[in-house]
């Protein structure tokens, strides 16, 4: 079994009723087929409320991975989180086989808590090409299981599997801060690929989510200094501020010189008034 | 399909029909502009269609047509498949993308879940179907075991209907069987029979593909009686409109069976209008085309009319959860009388 972190239980617990909880203990005491079962059969016994979220638990549930959330989860999908948890991780290819067997049969939902369970289950590089194809899904559930409030895309893909992945959340107009590590990670191919991706959408007429400027930041002084100009010019006040942030965050002499000009917007980005959250929404 | 000449004559299965100039007359099919009056305001449930073979152009008629929730049994797919994965694959298309699919055109999707007749015979595979059969028989929206039964009447065909009626039994849902095309008689009685000796309450289960020669002794036993109006080899919908007249509402489904072959998604739809025509009362024709079965499926615990009574507000523009059926910039409806495909 992987390591079960104790507040996690506790938290399942105190969504449950008794009757839940005793269902619940009696699954994972069985044997396996019986757990992969329980699995699927969840929403079957268990109430389909979503949970209320206790901030006392807030980045604490798995304290390895502070970024694991569950805020907005349903009890059935934490519920089978935990029972994946149960499933004994040896020997290492009975383990492989079980997992892969749920993953072959699942549903949308199903699928929504194995990735949502990928870093917390037993050898996690075995379930990369599992996780950069809930990458490619058209299903809006499984991609968002993988991408947004997930350690597992920046603790184990690698720098192209990343891109992709908040290539596509742009793409699909998803909120990019909800990306575990999109700061961390930034590097100078996503920049290259953002930057095309807005010349395209600019030539279409299209506008893109303002918070995907943040990612020009690992973009070449050149690049930047060309894009900048115009943005600063904008007659749209968030693109500005967003130029203002790329620009403070630059070492570029040469950039960090355009923000002369909005010397009031220098000045709020000084005072922490100003950073990347403040441009940060989730699309309806 | 290799069958034997003297099962051709006997008891036709879908384009084997024995005689033609008998079977035409009891299908009469109408136009959209002749009954859509007709059903104005009528809401439809088919519990047994298979979407799986069925086009985008089908679910749109349906939607319009007043078909709200469907559900699709898990049967043969027009050949036989050759490994585990197939079935893997077919049993998730019909909870996944295919539930979708009929979502984007506001048709709620239910499936039961079961290894068809004709593919039990092959038991390599069949004992393989069966150690996965579980994982599927518990997923939401499940709502029953089907469509099993008999095709050829096999004591293989026969060792899996009762593993399965078991399975049913063991996760509380309901049973759907599928009656065989040839020997008809027989072989429903035959699955009634079995599903009484292994202890299952008939009220949970559906016996499908009923004719004028079943009805009786299905209703009976305490079965429900579902009925396929299948154009030239199962029931017309005129015979239909007689069953009803002479046996009622009590118990009594009628579905489509749409599926690969020449079929019709509209059955439904169709027969209420003809119903509609002949003076069978409005609750009447309610029962058997919405009410009944929703009421033998919900025994599983996984129908909530809510979901497609109150919300019965098709919104082709709506996403699921950011994705959609549609491609970049497509509109939903497309005129098919416009020249031009922007």
């Amino acid at each position: 079994m992987a390591n079960l972190p104790t507040k996690f239980s506790q938290f399942l617990f105190e969504q449950s009723t008794e009757k839940e909880r005793e269902w619940l203990e009696e699954k994972v005491k069985s044997n396996v087929l019986d757990l992969m079962t329980a699995f699927v059969a969840a929403p079957r016994f268990l109430s389909k409320k979503n949970i209320s979220y206790d901030s006392k638990f807030s980045g604490s549930l798995v304290p390895e991975h502070p970024g694991f959330e569950v805020d907005g989860w349903s009890f059935v999908r934490l519920a089978r989180v935990w029972l994946l948890l149960h499933i004994p991780s040896g020997p290492k290819e009975q383990f492989l086989k079980n997992i892969e067997t749920l993953f072959d049969t699942a549903e949308l939902n199903e699928l929504v808590a194995l990735y949502s369970a990928l870093p917390l289950l037993a050898y996690p590089l075995e379930w990369l090409p599992r996780a950069t194809d809930a990458v490619r899904s058209n299903m809006g559930f499984v991609f968002d299981a993988i991408a947004l409030r997930n350690p597992y895309a920046e603790l184990y893909f690698p720098e192209s599997a990343w891109n992709q992945l908040v290539l596509k959340t742009i793409f699909n107009g998803k909120p990019i801060h909800l990306i575990l590590g999109i700061d961390r990670r930034r590097n100078k191919e996503l920049s290259i690929a953002v930057s095309d991706f807005m010349d395209e959408r600019s030539a279409a007429g299209r506008r893109v989510p303002i918070q995907v400027w943040r990612l020009m930041g690992g973009a070449s002084d050149e690049v930047l200094h060309s894009k900048l100009i115009p943005l600063f010019s904008s007659e749209s006040k968030l693109e500005k501020e967003a130029a203002a942030l790329l620009a403070f965050e630059s070492k570029d002499p040469k950039i960090r010189s355009l923000l002369a000009n909005e010397p009031d917007l220098e000045l709020s980005i000084q005072n922490g008034d100003l950073d990347w959250s403040k441009l940060e929404s989730i699309p309806e | 399909m290799c069958q034997k000449e003297i099962h051709q004559t006997k008891n036709p299965s879908h384009f084997e029909s024995a005689d033609l100039r008998e079977d035409s007359p009891t299908h009469r099919d109408i136009l959209w502009e002749d009954y859509e009056h007709l059903i104005k305001d009528m809401r439809f449930f088919d519990p047994h269609i298979h979407m799986v073979s069925r086009t985008t152009d089908d679910y749109q008629m349906m939607a319009k047509a007043g078909i709200v929730a469907i559900i699709e049994p898990a049967f043969w797919v027009g050949q036989p498949r050759t490994g585990l994965a197939s079935f893997k694959d077919y049993y998730s298309s019909l909870v996944g993308w295919e539930r979708f699919r009929s979502s984007q055109f506001g048709i709620k999707h239910y499936c039961t879940m079961g290894l068809n007749s004709r593919e039990a015979n092959n038991e390599r595979l069949a004992e393989e179907v069966m150690e996965i059969l579980p994982l599927f028989a518990y997923k939401e929206g499940v709502v029953g075991i089907g469509e099993i039964g008999f095709d050829d009447q096999t004591a293989l065909e026969e060792k899996y209907y009762r593993l399965q009626l078991e399975l049913a039994k063991k996760t509380s849902l309901p049973v759907q069987i599928h009656t065989p095309h040839r020997d008809k008689k027989r072989g429903t009685e035959r699955s009634m029979s079995i599903a009484l000796e292994h202890g299952l309450d008939p009220s949970w289960v559906v016996v499908d593909h009923n004719n004028e020669e079943t009805v009786k002794s299905v209703l009976d036993q305490g079965f429900w009686a579902a009925f396929t109006i299948y154009p030239f080899t199962k029931m017309g919908n005129e015979r239909m409109v007689s069953v009803v007249e002479q046996y009622g509402s009590e118990r009594i489904m009628i579905n489509s069976s749409a599926d690969w072959g020449i079929s019709d998604p509209l059955a439904i739809p169709k027969t209420a209008a003809l119903m509609k025509q002949r003076g069978i009362p409005l609750e009447v024709i309610r029962m058997v085309t919405y009410q009944n079965a929703i009421d033998a499926f919900a025994k599983s615990g996984q129908i909530d009319v809510a979901d497609f009574e109150t919300e019965f507000q098709p919104d082709p523009n709506a996403k699921f959860h950011g994705n959609s059926i549609l491609r970049g910039g497509q509109q939903p409806v497309v005129n098919k009388n416009s020249l031009l495909i922007q």
